[in-house]
């Protein structure tokens, strides 16, 4: 057998299985960070997969888009099947329905299923004999998901009304396309009528001739058409979801990536404590005749065995999390973003490359100091009594000269500008915080030390004295625990104040902006990107009701700007009503809504002008009506419903390009000396048996409350796995601790000390750990909070947060810590409990 | 009544392979203040015994009493306040804890127990040992037989009334070693204490009120020398 390998079983692994629970400990660590990164991944490119649009998958062969805002006049088809070339459009309705007006949204198709040119683009068997079918009533195909049987009948919402469907056709998933299985596609002209688009398209697919490019094509048809309809290659919109989506996956990548890094640090105590208990085997082996550089491979061969056995053990755990990832991540897109629906979990090789690279590599690294100072253990040290302290040399003074350049260094990264709307620089700036506070710690647990022993001592007996003494006696050890620890605590403190600052912000800006006391929007899950209407009479009838004073109509479009979804809206902009907008500092508020009715002007929110680079006076040209219109920016305003953002403009500035008076959202202003609950009955009877929602302004805001929590659920989880890394860490450190200092242990047996002291000093020093990293991790904590604030949050969301303590989130967040990390030293007492000490100190 | 009592003591070990019988039949009594050395070969079951009479282990056959209480019949709490209030132990690598200073080591039994006055306790046996001006060093700082004095201050500290040391000297050169072991008896003598003492010198042996041998684990031979 190869005598290299003989080596790392003897030398590495023989050691590494003598000691199974901390071996199991390190190697669990690795696994859950990788685990985390894989699940993220996984969970993000699924999350994102599903924008892939049921219509790709249903009928793949277009080439190109055309789509215009608030739709295509249908009399457009007639004059494109003139052009003299061979082209095959497919005009299609694309709206999203629910199924008997609950649950998911659900896309609903129509397609020309009549001409001869859609029946075969469509998969042959699943719509077989469409035409045939047509004749019964309202016939509609759906997706495999839905459990629906042919002859089915099915009730859809469909903006604000319900409409009865016979099921023809179930659609047969196909090889592992996504998208489809919970689709529901008619004929166009049902779907016309069913979506209220009579006379309308949503868009209109492309299949080019051969012998041209598709850039060719492209310029001849935008040349052809109306310049307010974009032509796109397929599949242009999903770039543009995922365009819009990096920032956010990107965020919850770094995140992922927490754990990793306090997995590095644990990888780097445990190769440490190899290191330090085997100098004098290390010294035998030198003397054999072992060079340096197999020194040094021994102890990256053990990183590796973490590494690998560790990354492993992540595929297989990160796979199983990705599944309750997507649910967590697809609640945020959702309420975020963009309607979607899961796609399958599939590994792709780059993603299972990356996560396992990631593994290997932080194990590699963690590992490469301690394995450079095993290569400089002399021969002579054979000669020496191994010495199973853990001495690091600690050179506080250089340390904390380093701390001060990288801290400063991280501060000044901070004011650096995003890179492709990526703040970089402020990932870097937290990297440096983090190193920068690692390298302070000796000296603060020195001085903690120094300070508190004699309190503690008084305050819970010798057990902290000899809990204080041990720590500081192994100083290199306790501050990579209480580094990595106070890592996961600051992040969990920096994410649990951002999150908590960003719903403080939202609830108090929903205070100023919602002053309406009812709001009516269609039935249905909302969502960003959805803007289903209602019917013009309910507005024009409540507007009549004597309680009401006011009634402010909202009509909003998506739209793409500069390659990115948008949403532009129309609204009411009398002086009363909207006056509770807020605009950025600096910004006359009455000007600005008294100028936006006059003409072709427009208010952006604030993440769309900072995404865009927009400012007041800035020109946005839109294309709309037919041709491309300039509206002059005239304010920047408070916003935070909707990260891909808004622009609007005044009712009848919309109205005049966009003739369609259905509105999205009713404001219902009642009078001071009416009965709310009296006036919503009688808005109950106008709404009548249109599927609309009305809610109380108290309701709308706890449902957007309920929103904004679920969202950052995933974040949530994200800590509470880098504090359970961190915590396994401590557990396995302690246990390490406890065999390396039996001796101890024993003697004191000898002295007279009982079981539960043992034990007590063992939680000591466990909650000792907890304290410095809880304290270290909150200050810390909250300078990164500031960065995720302030930099990371304005650079790659747009949004402006107020700073603000969520105190009670915080204190059940350090607290759980603590007790978990005090926990983790129960089962280390334990074995120290269970030592003979007779046995112990016989070994000498 | 004696201070320590081992009647009819058997200890065999359970190992891997055959059982190893470390004591056969073992019986004797010491009474307070007296000092009994304790002679014989490597292996010849010393150390095991002095573990039995200081209530470190139990004995497989027979029994242990100190103070009249059989060791076998106490609980674990139990035997440490029999160890906190009754035994000190000496042994032959010192066994101080590094990160503690001479004092904090010699009061370490004193907040174990949590007794008050630890400080003041543990200074007056450095005295006694005449390790006062050494109170606040650390032990990597103090010589072999200075830590020995210490862990002889720590073992008195408790005003235990019988005190077990395993080789003493054993770790030190002949003049030191005789220099602990005069302190020591010395010390056992104020505090009327009783001293059983395992040991291979015969410098030591001289001292002793009585000598008894352990061959194979049977008690072979006693001689009374005063
Ligand atoms: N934990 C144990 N497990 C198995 N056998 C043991 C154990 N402890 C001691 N022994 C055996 O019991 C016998 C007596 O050992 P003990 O340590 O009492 O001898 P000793 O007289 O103190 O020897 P020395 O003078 O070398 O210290 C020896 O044969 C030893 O191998
Ligand atoms: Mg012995």
């Amino acid at each position: 057998m190869n005598s290299g390998w003989l080596l790392f079983e003897r030398l590495i692994l023989r050691p590494l299985l003598r000691e199974p629970v901390r071996t199991a400990l390190t190697v669990f660590a690795v696994a859950l960070g990788v685990g985390v990164v894989i699940a993220i991944d996984l969970a993000g490119q699924a999350a994102a997969g599903s924008f892939h649009s049921s219509l790709e998958s249903l009928t793949g062969k277009d080439d190109l888009l055309i789509s215009n805002t608030g739709g295509i006049d249908q009399n457009l088809l007639g004059r494109l099947v003139q052009l003299p070339y061979a082209f095959r459009f497919s005009p299609r309705i694309e709206k999203f329905a629910f199924l008997n007006g609950k649950g998911e949204a659900l896309p609903f198709i129509g397609l020309d299923l009549i001409s001869s040119d859609a029946q075969d683009e469509i998969r042959p068997g699943a719509l077989s004999h469409a035409a045939d079918l047509l004749t019964t009533g309202d016939p509609v195909w759906v997706g495999s998901r839905l459990g629906l049987h042919k002859g089915d009948h099915v009730r859809l919402l469909i903006n604000d009304a319900l409409h009865d469907f016979t099921v023809a056709g179930v659609l047969k998933p196909q090889n592992g396309e996504i998208g489809e299985e919970n689709v529901i596609v008619a004929d166009i002209g049902l779907a016309q009528k069913a979506t209220g688009k009579t006379g309308k398209l949503d868009s209109i697919g492309v299949r080019v001739p051969p012998g041209q490019t598709l850039g060719f094509w492209t310029d001849y048809l935008r040349k052809q058409l109306p310049s307010s309809l974009s032509v796109e290659p397929q599949g242009a919109r999903t770039e543009e979801n995922r365009k819009m989506l990096a920032a956010f996956r990107w965020n919850l990548r770094i995140l992922s990536y927490i754990a990793l890094v306090v997995g590095a640090f644990l990888i780097y105590n445990t190769i440490s404590i190899s290191v330090v208990r085997r100098r004098n085997e290390i010294g035998i082996v030198r003397a054999l005749g072992a060079d340096r550089r197999l020194i040094t491979f021994a102890f990256l061969a053990e990183a590796l065995f973490f590494g690998v056995v560790g990354s492993a053990i992540g595929l297989v755990i990160g796979r199983a999390m990705a599944v309750g990832a997507v649910g967590l991540i697809g609640n945020t897109v959702q309420a975020l973003y963009v309607s979607s629906q899961p796609a399958p979990i599939e590994f792709t090789a780059l993603g299972v490359l990356t996560a396992v690279g990631l593994g290997l590599a932080v194990s590699l690294l963690a590992a490469l100091a301690p394995a450079f100072e095993a290569s400089r253990v002399a021969p002579v040290e054979a000669m020496a009594r191994g010495r199973e302290e853990y001495v690091a040399a600690v050179r506080s003074r250089v340390m904390v000269a380093w701390a001060i350049i990288l801290l400063a260094v991280g501060a000044g990264l901070t004011n650096l500008p995003p890179v492709h709307r990526q703040p970089i620089f402020a990932y870097i700036a937290v990297l440096f915080l983090i190193a920068g506070t690692s390298a302070i710690i000796p000296s603060v647990v020195a001085l903690f030390a120094g300070t508190a022993s004699s309190l503690l001592e008084r305050l819970i007996g010798v057990e902290a004295l000899l809990a204080m003494r041990s720590l500081r006696g192994s100083i290199g050890r306790t501050s990579i625990l209480t580094a990595a620890l106070a890592i996961a605590v600051a992040m969990t403190a920096s994410v649990g104040i951002m999150v908590g600052s960003f719903r403080e912000t939202v609830s108090l800006w929903m205070n100023d902006q919602l002053r309406a006391d009812l709001y009516l929007r269609p039935a249905g899950l909302s969502a960003i990107d959805q803007h289903p209407t209602m019917s013009l009479e309910i507005a024009e009838q409540i507007a009549k009701l004597p309680g009401v004073s006011a009634v402010d109509r909202f009509r909003a479009y998506p739209i793409t700007y500069q390659g990115l979804p948008a949403t532009l809206a129309g609204t009411d902009t009398t002086f009363e009503t909207s006056a509770s907008t807020k605009f950025l500092p600096g910004e006359n508020r009455d000007q600005i809504l008294r100028r936006l009715s006059a003409g072709d002007y427009a208010v952006v929110s604030e993440p769309f002008a900072n995404k865009h680079n927009v400012h007041t006076g800035s020109v946005l040209t839109l294309p709309l009506a037919r041709a491309e219109r300039r509206f002059t920016v005239l304010g920047v305003y408070y916003d935070y419903a909707a990260e891909s953002g808004y622009i609007v403009v005044d009712w009848n500035t919309l109205m005049r390009y966009l003739p369609d008076p259905e509105v999205s959202n009713l404001a219902v202003y009642v009078k001071p000396s009416e009965d709310i609950t009296a006036v919503r009955r009688q808005i109950d009877g106008i709404i009548g048996g249109r599927a609309v929602l009305v809610f109380s302004n108290a309701t709308l805001r706890a449902g957007a409350i309920a929103t904004f929590d679920r969202t950052f659920r995933i974040t949530y989880a994200l800590e509470a796995v880098a504090v359970i890394v961190a915590v396994m860490g401590i557990a396995g450190a302690l246990l390490a601790m406890v065999i390396d200092r039996r001796r101890e242990f024993a003697l004191l047996r000898f002295l007279g000390a009982a079981k539960p002291q043992i034990r007590r000093i063992i939680l000591c020093e466990a909650g000792l750990l907890g304290l410095l990293a809880n304290g270290i991790g909150l200050l810390l904590g909250t300078a990164l909070s500031l960065i995720l604030i302030f930099v990371i949050n304005k650079q790659s969301f747009g949004w402006t947060i107020q700073f603000h303590w969520p105190v009670p989130l915080l204190l059940a967040a350090l607290t759980g810590i603590y007790l978990a990390t005090v926990l983790a030293g129960l089962y280390p007492g334990q074995t120290a409990v269970r030592m003979n000490p007779i046995e112990v100190i016989h070994e000498e | 009544m004696a201070l320590l009592e081992v009647r009819n003591v058997s200890k065999v070990y359970r190992t891997q392979s055959a059982p190893v019988a470390a004591l056969r039949n073992v019986s004797l009594t010491v009474d307070c203040g007296e000092f009994v050395a304790l002679v014989g070969k490597s292996g010849g079951g010393k150390s095991t015994l002095l573990n039995l009479c200081g209530a470190m282990d139990f004995p497989t056959a027979g029994e242990v009493l100190i103070d009249g209480q059989a060791t076998s019949n106490l609980s674990d709490a139990a035997l440490t306040r029999l160890r906190r209030e009754r035994v000190g132990f000496i042994f032959q690598s010192f066994q101080l804890l590094h990160t503690l200073t001479a004092v904090e080591n010699v009061e370490l039994p004193l907040l174990l127990a949590r007794t008050p006055n630890a400080r003041t306790i543990a200074r007056e046996r450095l005295y006694r040992v005449e390790m006062e001006e050494y109170a606040d060093r650390f032990p990597h700082q103090l010589s072999g037989g200075q830590q020995q004095r210490v862990a002889i201050a720590r073992a008195l500290v408790h005003d235990p009334k019988l005190l077990l040391a395993d080789e003493p000297t054993g770790n030190l050169d002949t003049a030191t070693g005789e220099t602990v072991l005069a302190l020591l008896t010395r010390a056992a003598h104020d505090f009327e204490v009783a001293l059983i003492m395992a040991t291979h010198s015969n410098e030591n042996v001289a001292l002793a009120d009585r000598v008894l041998q352990l061959r194979d684990g049977r008690l072979e031979h006693t001689a009374v020398l005063r």
